[in-house]
């Protein structure tokens, strides 16, 4: 494997000897409480680098930072984050208390992903949506996709993400948005669709969603934008965390549509448990989920795990390693129940029972990933991050049986240079190299190399903020052709008096997976049928948006968007010689134009009180015939809020989803009745010391809808998360 | 401002009461709504919609309805508009009513215990019955009346009718 050997060797020759670290050590130490002196488990930060702190349950924190003139950040959820800049030097330490104010309102988030180092949100040229652990907490959700689902301009069909439209429905076959865990790339090898259970949401600290094409700095399937998951530091000392959910599911809404004679219930538990020291610190979470489903073959069980280590070897190189494993098995619903498929007891459709013959269907899945990362700051202008990942999974569908296994392989060496030591000018440069192979009776046997190398550069001109980068990305597939793809964008952010504003354009790519050149199934009573000669499908993303501060009262960023797409991938009927029986294969067929506008609006009206608005205009055409692209609906509106009062909070969130106006398969599902979706979820929670108790109510209304041909969409789901933390 | 949200809040609440997918009746073959006019019968046993094929113009011919009289559901006779759905064979159907049927009928006094109490008429003629074709497509909005108060013999549709 000479990925594995480079890995290696980068890895060995990279790792410093501990002796050289000890002479640069100086220590900054003290505690963060709030404005009335209450202990916070704040988070102190060495801005633009690695180093990081967690303060314990008395609120005292301990942190290692490079001798000098450094600069740290202190942050904790619902408090209003603190910058500050100390002098200390080597071999020596220094005390420093802080008292973070109330905000629900984070006004200069840090980012990581948008230009692949650390970042104020201001900064970036493309516009950039954050999930925090502020919402992640008041939200009680369970899973990830869950989480970033009512980001602004996000939308899922069917746990099929799309940011902006990118993606539509494609019955989880290929991804225009790019998963990444802790900056690594995390889609399927085989499918190139995401694992959203692949990481606990335990885990995860935040979420970063990159809008628009992010190929310039990521490669392919970051046509349509990125969405990092942050996974959360481990703190000093020992910590746990132990959390236990149950909840039950609506009964249909009428006894028409009855299809068993109890109440569905879900319920989970996972644990935390991690211990540190200045140089080593472990974390461990397991967990498991049951769910009857709130519909007709819907069970599912989950069992995962995941862990994460730091060496810190000296105060400027850490070494990371983490993982994560999760098995599900999970009912199939294929379709739902229409007449002369099954008894509809004199009803036009029956959303909550199934196609007979999809009886008896079910998915084993496993997945995971091992990653090892080592991050050095070489010096105050140079600071250089290697790592290398092993993704893998496996699925087993029974009826229709199928089965797949892929692994990814991955390393990257990037290197960041501040020459003046500032953000002012900032080059960010690397390589990065994959190999995917899969074994499956559907796709066969295949394997796709992976090369690129990519540079960015930033640079002040007056109050321009200017970025000019590219990449180069090689993609060779056996038993198929090669490609190479280059990738640039150019932007810029200039601060006005009416906020600051920024513009974009850059180039986006997806390689079609090795399903998509590959497979050999049967679907909808036709044979589907390999293509391996399929080019990538590329886009061009301009954007012009602006942020604007409302004091610390709020928050606006509007965008106007365009991107327009060439050779997207689809399926299609072709006759193929010598008996012209249609055929379903996959063709580099259309070309499309996404455009829109994409707003959200944070306002703090009272100290405790939060309020969200966020909506999304997409005018999608497929320039071939000038219809609307499939699944891809007009409007998206979502209304949030949260009010705060003492130890409780109560909070909603509302979601309008417009009417898709076409899907595909029109011919069998035209008739089929669609609706615009109304989903309104709304929350409790009360936090007492360790404790805290949620209860959420997911829509609440019990609104039934589809969004995808004979899928009902959850129905009312109640739930109550009860979480101990030590 | 906090009123502001409330607004917001509510005009949710009432988008989302729109209340999305619901219960939708198949048609099987011929459906539609009936409305009512008169007052029911006393000795009233029960209405059914039924369809022919050809009408029915002999007693011989009077019991070849569609659908079988298994499958026949009494109409709700509570005075509101009701929905009718027939499951019937693909074809041609000359003439679908509601039937009135007294109480104590048998197939021997059906010419007094049966009355026709409301048909489907041609919307370009409606003097006349409407003719329906069944086939791939299912007409689902077969409207009439009933009315009580103007129901008719079998025997008047006869060929000669009864006096």
């Amino acid at each position: 494997m000479p990925v594995k050997r480079l890995l290696i060797v980068t890895l060995v020759a990279a790792v410093p000897h501990r002796t050289a670290g000890a002479q640069g050590t100086a220590v900054v130490y003290g505690s963060v409480a709030d404005t009335v002196g209450q202990p916070l488990r704040g988070v102190v930060r060495v801005v633009g680098s690695g180093f990081t702190s967690v303060a314990d349950a008395r609120g005292r924190y301990r942190l290692a930072v490079p001798p000098g003139r450094v600069t740290l950040r202190v942050s904790h959820i619902g408090f209003g984050p603190v910058v500050d800049t100390v002098t200390v030097a080597a071999g020596d330490s220094l005390e420093h208390d802080y008292r973070l104010r109330a905000s629900a309102l984070e006004l200069q988030p840090t980012i990581v992903t948008a230009a692949k180092h650390s970042q104020l949100l201001d900064q970036a040229v493309t516009s950039v949506a954050l999930v925090s652990d502020t919402d992640l907490a008041r939200r009680a959700v369970s899973t990830v996709d869950e989480a970033v689902n009512l980001a602004p301009g996000v939308l899922f069909l069917n746990g099929q993400v799309n940011v902006r439209g990118s993606s539509g429905f494609v019955e989880g076959l290929g991804s225009r948005v790019l998963l990444l865990v802790d900056g690594i790339p995390a889609n399927q090898g085989d499918r190139g669709g995401i694992d959203w259970d692949m990481v606990p949401l335990a885990d995860v600290e935040r979420v970063e969603i990159v809008k628009g094409a992010g190929s310039s700095l990521y490669g392919s399937a970051a046509l349509g934008g990125v969405v990092n998951l942050i996974t959360r530091d481990i703190p000093v000392g020992f910590h746990g965390r132990v959390r236990a959910t149950a909840g039950a599911y609506a009964d249909p809404p009428a006894d028409v549509w009855t299809f068993r004679d109890y109440t569905g219930a879900l319920g989970g538990l996972d644990g935390t448990a991690s211990y540190g020291t200045e140089t080593l610190r472990g974390s461990l979470t397991l967990g498991g989920r049951h769910s009857d489903g709130y519909r007709e073959q819907d069970r599912s069980d989950q069992w995962e795990t995941s862990g994460k280590g730091e060496w810190r070897l000296r105060p400027d190189t850490r070494l990371t390693a983490s993982g994560a494993w999760t098995s599900h098995q999970y009912e199939v619903f294929p379709t739902w129940c229409v007449p002369n498929a099954c008894d509809t007891r004199g009803q036009a459709f029956q959303p909550f029972r199934i196609d007979p013959s999809g009886r008896g269907s079910y998915t084993r899945s496993s997945k995971g990933y091992v990653a090892a990362t080592l991050d050095r700051t070489a010096s105050p202008t140079f600071a250089w991050q290697a790592r290398g990942s092993w993704l893998r999974t496996h699925f087993t569908d029974f009826n229709p049986d199928d089965q797949s296994v892929s692994n990814r392989l991955g390393a990257e060496l990037r290197g960041v240079l501040r020459p003046f030591g500032d953000d002012d000018r900032v080059v960010t440069a690397g390589v990065e190299g994959a190999r995917t192979d899969v074994t499956s009776d559907i796709f066969g046997d295949h394997t796709q190399g992976e090369f690129a190398a990519y540079g960015e550069a930033e640079g002040r001109l007056g109050r321009l903020r200017l970025s000019v980068g590219t990449r180069l990305d090689y993609l060779g597939v056996d038993a198929a052709g090669r490609s190479v793809v280059v990738s640039p964008r150019i932007g810029a952010v200039v601060p006005t008096a009416a906020g600051r504003w920024r513009a974009s354009v850059g180039r986006g790519f997806r390689a079609p997976t090795l399903a998509e050149r590959f497979v050999t199934t049967r679907a909808f009573g036709f044979d589907v049928i390999p293509n391996p000669d399929l080019d990538p499908e590329t886009a061009w993303s301009f954007e012009v948006g602006d942020a604007l501060s409302l004091g610390s009262r709020g928050r606006l960023d509007a965008a106007l968007f365009w991107t327009e797409a060439r050779r997207l991938l689809e399926p299609t009927f072709v006759l193929v010689p010598p008996d012209s029986v249609p055929k379903i294969q996959i063709r580099n067929l259309s070309r499309a134009e996404l455009r829109g506008l994409d707003a959200s609006l944070t306002v703090l009206p009272v100290p405790a009180l939060t309020a969200t608005v966020a909506y999304l205009f997409l005018d999608s055409r497929d320039l071939a015939t000038g219809s609307v692209l499939s699944f891809r609906p007009k409007h998206l509106l979502t209304l949030g809020a949260d009010y705060r009062w003492r130890a409780l909070s109560v909070g909603g969130d509302f979601r309008y989803t417009s009417r898709i106006e076409r899907i595909e398969l029109e011919a069998v599902f035209g008739r089929d009745p669609r609706v615009a979706a109304k989903v309104l979820d709304v929350r409790a929670g009360w936090q007492h010391g360790p404790l805290s108790a949620r209860l959420l109510v997911a829509n609440a209304l019990n609104y039934i809808y589809n969004l995808v041909p004979r899928t009902l969409e959850p129905v009312r789901t109640f739930s109550v998360v009860l979480t101990w933390t030590y | 401002m906090r009123s502001r949200v409330s607004c917001a809040a509510l005009i949710a609440v009432v988008l989302a009461c729109d209340a999305g997918l619901h219960p939708t009746t198949a048609c099987p073959g011929i459906c539609g709504t009936v409305t009512f006019r008169g007052a029911v019968p006393d000795s009233t046993q029960a209405v059914y919609v039924v369809a022919y094929h050809t009408f029915p113009h002999s007693r011989d011919s009077l019991f070849t309805f569609q659908p079988p009289v298994t499958s026949l559901q009494g109409l709700p006779l509570d005075g509101a508009p009701a929905f009718y759905a027939l499951p019937v064979d693909a074809g041609r159907y000359e003439w679908v009513l509601a039937v009135w049927v007294k109480q104590g009928f048998t197939l021997a006094t059906a010419d007094s215990t049966l009355r026709e109490a409301g048909y489907y008429r041609d919307p370009a003629d409606t003097s006349q019955p409407g003719v329906l074709d069944v086939d791939t497509s299912r007409p689902d909005s077969i409207d009439f009346m009933i009315d009580f108060g103007q129901m008719h013999p079998p025997c008047r549709y006869y060929d000669p009718p009864c006096p």
